[in-house]
């Protein structure tokens, strides 16, 4: 009993919870003690196909829908999103354009600003990917949007356009300039609005436009239409330079004024050797066969093919005249404004604010690209003279009250109110405009009035005088007043200056300019760039205009110009070979015009400009020393200290030897010798100067340098011996074949002259004169006369003993010379081709070379060369004959020669002249009539 | 002996034995010869196939001759300077002279001195007129050759000074040498130069289509007939031929080898100052300083005859013979004009009162009723009047014919809907 209530009691238990004591733990209680780590996923699983996304897991989807959000926010951070996306994978940009573009084209004409200013950047960025061609489709959408966003009734709005446009026109003004008919009106619509009907009509020639004032900008009127017209002037500038160039026509404005110009076919350009050898093969009918080319000046039809497209609308006067029309008015009523609204003082009328001049500029640049809107010379013609009938009393009176312009000095308590004034510039975004020079604005003011200048009319010169005239005196103050003037600023004042002087036609005003231009010319220290611009702008005064304005070619100035180049060639020496050619460019066609002032001039400096040490026909590159090898065909006279210099320059081998036999033959065609030049009043080359000129260079070496060379001790020298009569200074290999070919040049040239006889008679009195007392002879001298001589001898001529002589101690030294050279075989060649043709040639000549052979003056070891040379001579078939009649000389040679040798073993030397020696004798012996004749 | 197709003209600068002298182009013979004074380079010319006009040298007239009167001088023509070179146009009827640095246009019709050119600035030395006597080309020593409109230089007034239609200016020495190919304007012009180039030009672009470098100046130039070849005489006696037309495709051409020898036509001594190709392209003529004139057969380049002269040959040229040439007892068609020495003879006052009417189109027509635009008029509705009647008649065919043409559709959709 008592253990069933116990047992009950253990069952049902009551645990007593004390107050003070911890709750003892259930058995049950879960065992919480262990650990467990969580698995993350960062990402869930995706389609293959969903492409990339932004931070925020947005893809290109999900962030072009989001830009049709109505929140201004979200569409904001969609399109920064798509920008970190596009950046973050430019391959996107390609493929999803069509679908970004259009989107963000819709945004520029969102009303909100922050969207909107997102909206410029991420086209920005686009603009920079895509090139032109690929934005070609989509540029139609593109330009409604802008237009819609540039004509929007909002004003913030129209503003953040014209940023649009900005990144339009920086990167694709090709595209936009073909939009150019709507975009011009919209440009109107910018600043002015459409007169009403009623109104328009009553204003008369004001224009269907009037300028509009909106109070509620943030700008002022006036920064606001700076704003617009820096974007007028750059899209006009895009235009301009984005047409396709018409046949023909070369863009001659600015720097490219006088730059050159390239011709349309391209000749085919060979030289004979090439041709001859068969590698330059010509096909001259490709060019133009039965079709004439394209370039052909003759239309036997109208074009039907219609080029273009819309860019044609643009190209004609009338469409121009169309939009000036309206634009031109506006202008007028802007500068009026600007001008107007600064003067406060009278007196100082023409000083302006920067933002006023920078107003004006603008304005002056478009009247200036307005101009340049026609291509075709008689299109602008037809303009020119519109715009003159039109606006010329309009231009006269605002534009030339108060020029040339100056800055107005800002005072310094003002410098709050700037600094405000900076900071809402800078909001109108027109700060690239601001900071207009005043040289600028004066510079683009000449170019605008001057184009309004006729060419030609004498009634009409009279009228322009009196605002010619003020431009006249600014554009020579600024030339001459000493200060540098930079390439843009220089280019556009010569332009004006070319204008003047072709329309106005008067020598007075010419010279006055001229002058102004030639003070800045003559300045030190110019930069390359401006003195070529300078030089260049001469040149093509002289070389385009001069033969049809006669006021030019009489100029003063210009022949001073002209007068001034050979020295400043001179003096440029080999510092500067660009600028050299370009002088050189100059100085050849006015010498082949004859120009007096040039050639005097010319042949005062020619000693200095054909010195062989310092001149510039060694220094130059070689295409100005060709140029200047021409150039003397146009000199007037050559002095024998020109000829002298001339002649070193042949044999020195600074100019190579084509150009050295160029400059020998052009000395030939000027002399009457020649019997080119019939004229006989005027004889350029007289002929003692002409002979000795040739004499000179035939010897290549002057009279001081050989008497120099009697007495030197070098290398180089060969001592005289019995076999070398004359001691032989060895000259270099190039040395020696420059010569070479100069000699053959010279050669040629004597041979031409009218009489032989006479001519071989100078020479030979010359050769006795100068060369036969000499003991050391250089070897190219020796070759030289060696082949001088036979070729001009005449058959019916003796030469003289003394000359003989030489000659056979030439030929002697030179056969000594052969057999020691062994390193070259081109020298070998041509020494003994001149020994050759000597020997075979000059009468008597072997027979004294052979009379010289005295054996018993030899020594031991001389022997074998002597026999070399004999055998040398034997072993010649030509020479074969000659020898045959000096058998008896030869024959006892031979015998003294054994007889001497004496040595017990027969050396090889001996065996060969033997040999050849039976063998010349058994041919003769063959020939027994042969030697009758002799 | 039938009379020769083509006959050789030359002429030297000694004139001992005669001034210019007519040999046959295949045997070298002496045909004629025609005496007194001597001539100067560049400036023998025949006008219209009846005169032999030739500048004498260093004096400031020119010889004219009679071309079947051979012995006797007919006229002298006084020059206002001396001539350096002539040419007469191929019809006959305008005469050009290089004068100094200018260039004198006579007209032969009236003698009267059209213009004066005056755009060289230095001594012309060359001037040819193309086949059809539209265009001609002067070469200067100053580098210059300008390609000129005849009819634009004619037809200008005096108050503008005419301007040649291009120039070309890429020689860079004085211009020795132009020869004009065929097909009037669209000719191709080759000038040669002492720069030791000769430039082919194309004359209605005035754009350079060809330039070849040699190694020595060049004095002549020739193209033949078909302008395949470019015939080059140098300085140093060499010509050279030029092949323009070089196939690429040659199939013909394997066993050929094109080495130096056999483009050059080698045997003068001497400057080579004319060349001349004959009509079917197979003999060339040269003429040269070393006093001989040379005939080469273009294929084989071997010299066939030479002719010694008594001094440097100045003219040497094969030209078709003219009728008149060889019957001795033929008289020109139109006699030899007075030429005048001054422009505009009626303002000088020493006209003689020749009789002739100028017919010129310009300012100075002497012609004073009816102006030109007076004239187009007449002319114009003489045209319209003919050609309303003419397309009146037409206009009555076309409308019976359109008539019968309704009534034969008529019928056939008549009969389709039968069907």
């Amino acid at each position: 009993m008592k253990s069933k209530k116990q047992k009950r009691q253990g069952d049902f238990q009551k645990v007593q919870l004390k107050v003070g004591k911890k709750k003892p733990k259930a058995d049950n209680a879960t065992n919480v003690n262990f650990k467990s780590k969580a698995i993350h996923l960062p990402e869930q699983l995706k389609h293959a196909d969903s492409g990339p996304t932004t931070n925020r897991q947005l893809d290109i989807k999900d962030l072009l829908s989001k830009l049709h959000h109505v929140n201004s926010n979200i569409k904001q951070g969609a399109l920064v999103g798509l920008r970190e996306l596009l950046s973050g994978q430019p391959t996107l940009i390609e493929l999803h354009a069509s679908a970004v573009l259009s989107e963000v084209a819709a945004l520029f004409t969102d009303k909100d600003g922050s969207v909107r200013a997102a909206a410029v950047r991420l086209l920005r960025f686009i603009a920079q990917c895509i090139p032109p061609e690929r934005v070609a489709p989509f540029f139609p959408l593109l330009s409604a949007h802008l237009t819609c966003a540039m004509t929007h009734i909002s004003e913030a709005i129209q503003e953040d356009a014209l940023r649009v446009l900005d990144v339009l026109l920086e990167h694709y003004p090709g595209l936009l300039s073909q939009r150019h008919t709507v975009l011009l009106t919209n440009f109107l619509e910018l600043i002015s609005q459409k007169r009403k009907s009623g109104t328009g009509q009553d204003k008369a020639g004001k224009g269907a436009f009037s300028l509009t004032i909106s109070t509620n900008r943030k700008v002022t009127a006036q920064q606001w239409r700076l704003t617009v017209l820096l974007r007028l002037g750059s899209f006009l500038q895009a235009v301009v330079e984005e047409r396709p160039l018409e046949e023909g026509v070369i863009s001659r404005i600015g720097l490219g004024m006088w730059a050159g110009e390239k011709g349309s076919v391209t000749p085919v350009d060979v030289s004979w050797e090439e041709h001859a050898f068969g590698k330059g093969k010509i096909q001259v009918f490709e060019n133009s066969g039965a079709v004439p080319s394209p370039h052909s000046a003759y239309r036997l039809r109208p074009d039907s093919k219609a080029g273009g497209g819309m860019n044609k609308e643009l190209c004609s006067a009338e469409t121009v005249q169309g939009f000036a029309g309206t634009l031109v008015p506006l202008l007028l009523e802007i500068w009026v404004e600007a001008a107007g609204g600064d003067s406060v003082q009278t007196d100082s009328d023409h000083l302006l604010s920067a933002e006023a001049m920078a107003l004006m500029f603008q304005i002056l640049t478009i009247l200036q690209l307005l101009r340049r809107l026609t291509p075709q010379r008689d299109q602008q013609d037809i303009l020119d003279a519109w715009f003159r009938n039109s606006y010329l009393t309009d231009f006269k009176h605002h534009f030339m009250k108060n020029f040339p312009y100056g800055l107005r000095e800002v005072a310094r308590h003002k410098k709050k109110a700037d600094g405000k004034r900076i900071r809402q510039q800078v909001a109108a975004g027109t700060v690239a405009g601001t900071n207009v020079e005043p040289l600028a604005l004066n510079v683009t003011l000449c170019q605008v009035m001057v184009t309004l200048s006729l060419r030609g009319q004498d009634h009409i010169e009279a009228e322009d005088a009196d605002w010619l005239g003020p431009i006249r005196v600014f554009i020579r103050e600024t030339l001459s007043n000493g200060g540098k003037l930079s390439l843009k600023h220089l280019a556009a004042l010569l332009e004006v200056v070319w204008r003047m002087i072709v329309t106005q036609r008067s020598r007075v005003v010419t010279d006055d300019l001229l002058q102004a231009v030639f003070v800045q010319y003559q300045q030190r220290n110019l930069a390359v760039s401006v003195r070529t611009l300078l030089l260049r702008f001469f040149s093509r005064l002289y070389i385009q205009e001069q033969q049809n304005h006669p006021h030019i070619a009489r100029s003063r100035i210009l022949a001073c110009w002209l007068a001034s180049l050979p020295v400043q060639l001179v003096q440029l020496g080999s510092r500067n070979p660009q600028l050299s050619a370009q002088l050189l460019e100059t100085i050849h066609p006015a010498a082949a015009r004859g120009n007096k002032d040039l050639l005097q001039s010319l042949q005062k400096n020619a000693c200095s400009i054909y010195d062989p040490q310092e001149g510039c026909v060694v220094v130059l590159p070689v295409e100005s020393q060709k140029r200047l090898v021409q150039i003397l065909h146009f000199l007037p006279a050559f002095p024998a200290e020109l000829l002298a210099c001339l002649s070193q320059v042949c044999n020195t081998g600074r100019v190579s030897a084509s150009l050295a036999t160029m400059l020998i033959r052009s000395v030939h065609l000027r002399s009457p010798l020649s019997g080119c030049s019939s004229s006989l009043q005027d004889v350029p080359v007289k002929d003692v100067d002409y002979l000795s000129f040739f004499f000179t260079t035939l010897t290549g070496f002057s009279s001081e340098m050989l008497r120099a060379l009697q007495d030197t001790d070098e290398d180089g020298l060969l001592p005289s011996s019995t076999l070398s009569p004359l001691s032989v200074f060895a000259t270099t290999l190039e040395q020696f074949l420059h010569h070479w070919d100069i000699v053959e040049e010279v050669c040629h040239c004597l041979n031409t002259l009218g009489s032989r006889a006479q001519c071989f008679d100078v020479i030979q009195n010359a050769i006795n004169k100068n060369l036969c007392g000499l003991v050391v002879v250089p070897d190219c001298v020796c070759a030289a006369i060696l082949r001088c001589v036979p070729r001009l001898l005449d058959v019916n001529f003796l030469p003289s003993d003394t000359l003989l002589h030489f000659l056979s101690d030439c030929c002697l030294s030179m056969l000594n010379l052969l057999l020691q050279l062994e390193q070259s075989a081109r020298k070998r060649d041509a020494v003994w081709e001149a020994c050759f043709a000597a020997l075979s040639t000059v009468p008597r000549l072997l027979r004294l070379v052979l009379q010289s052979f005295h054996v018993f003056d030899l020594c031991e070891e001389e022997l074998p060369v002597l026999a070399q040379i004999l055998s040398l001579l034997l072993q010649h078939t030509q020479l074969r004959n000659h020898m045959m009649a000096n058998a008896s000389l030869l024959q006892h040679i031979i015998q003294d020669l054994t007889h001497f040798y004496g040595g017990e073993t027969r050396e090889q030397w001996l065996t060969d002249l033997l040999y050849c020696y039976s063998v010349t004798l058994s041919g003769h012996r063959t020939n027994m009539g042969m030697r009758d004749i002799y | 002996m039938s009379a020769p197709v083509e006959v050789v003209l030359s002429a030297d600068s000694a004139g001992q034995l005669f001034n210019c002298a007519v040999f046959d182009p295949h045997s070298g013979s002496e045909f004629l010869s025609y005496r007194g004074g001597n001539t100067s380079s560049r400036s023998l010319t025949v006008l219209n196939g009846e005169y032999i006009l030739g500048a004498q040298l260093g004096k400031n007239f020119i010889n004219v001759w009679e071309i079947q009167r051979k012995d006797q001088l007919q006229q002298k023509i006084v020059c206002p300077g001396i001539v350096t070179c002539l040419s007469a146009s191929p019809d006959g009827l305008y005469v050009l002279a290089g004068i100094a640095e200018a260039i004198y246009l006579w007209e032969m019709s009236t003698g009267n001195l059209l213009a004066i050119l005056s755009r060289h600035y230095q001594d012309v030395s060359c001037i040819r007129f193309t086949d059809d006597s539209s265009h001609f080309v002067s070469g200067g020593k100053d580098n210059l050759a300008l390609i000129w409109n005849l009819s634009s230089v004619v037809q200008l007034d005096s108050s503008r000074t005419p301007e040649p239609r291009h120039i070309l200016s890429r020689h860079s020495l004085p211009i020795t040498d132009i020869h004009c190919g065929l097909m009037g304007p669209q000719a191709r012009v080759a000038t040669a130069s002492l720069d030791q180039t000769v430039k082919v030009w194309e004359i209605s672009s005035g754009e350079m289509l060809l330039s070849v470098l040699f190694d020595v100046g060049i004095m002549s130039v020739t193209l033949d007939p078909c302008e395949y070849f470019l015939f080059c005489g140098g300085s140093d006696g060499n010509i050279f031929q030029v092949s323009l037309c070089s196939t690429s495709l040659s199939r013909d051409k394997t066993f050929q080898t094109d080495s130096d020898g056999n483009q050059v036509f080698k045997g003068h001594r001497n400057l080579v100052t004319c060349l001349s190709v004959s009509m079917d392209g197979t003999l060339l003529l040269s003429g040269s300083n070393d006093e001989t004139v040379r005939m080469w057969d273009v294929q084989s380049k071997q010299c066939i005859w030479s002719i010694n002269h008594k001094g440097p040959v100045t003219n040497a040229a094969i030209i078709p013979a003219p009728a008149n040439m060889f019957l001795a007892d033929s008289h020109p068609a139109v006699p030899l004009p007075r030429f005048s020495r001054h422009l505009n003879p009626s303002e000088q006052g020493d006209t003689t009162g020749s009789g002739g009417v100028c017919l010129r189109l310009g300012a100075n027509t002497q012609v004073p009723e009816g102006t030109y635009l007076e004239k187009a008029d007449e002319l114009y509705s003489l045209m319209c009047a003919v050609t309303d009647k003419v397309s009146g008649e037409v206009h009555h065919c076309c409308q019976d014919s359109i008539i019968t043409v309704s009534r034969i559709l008529a019928r056939l959709s008549r009969r389709r809907s039968f069907v």
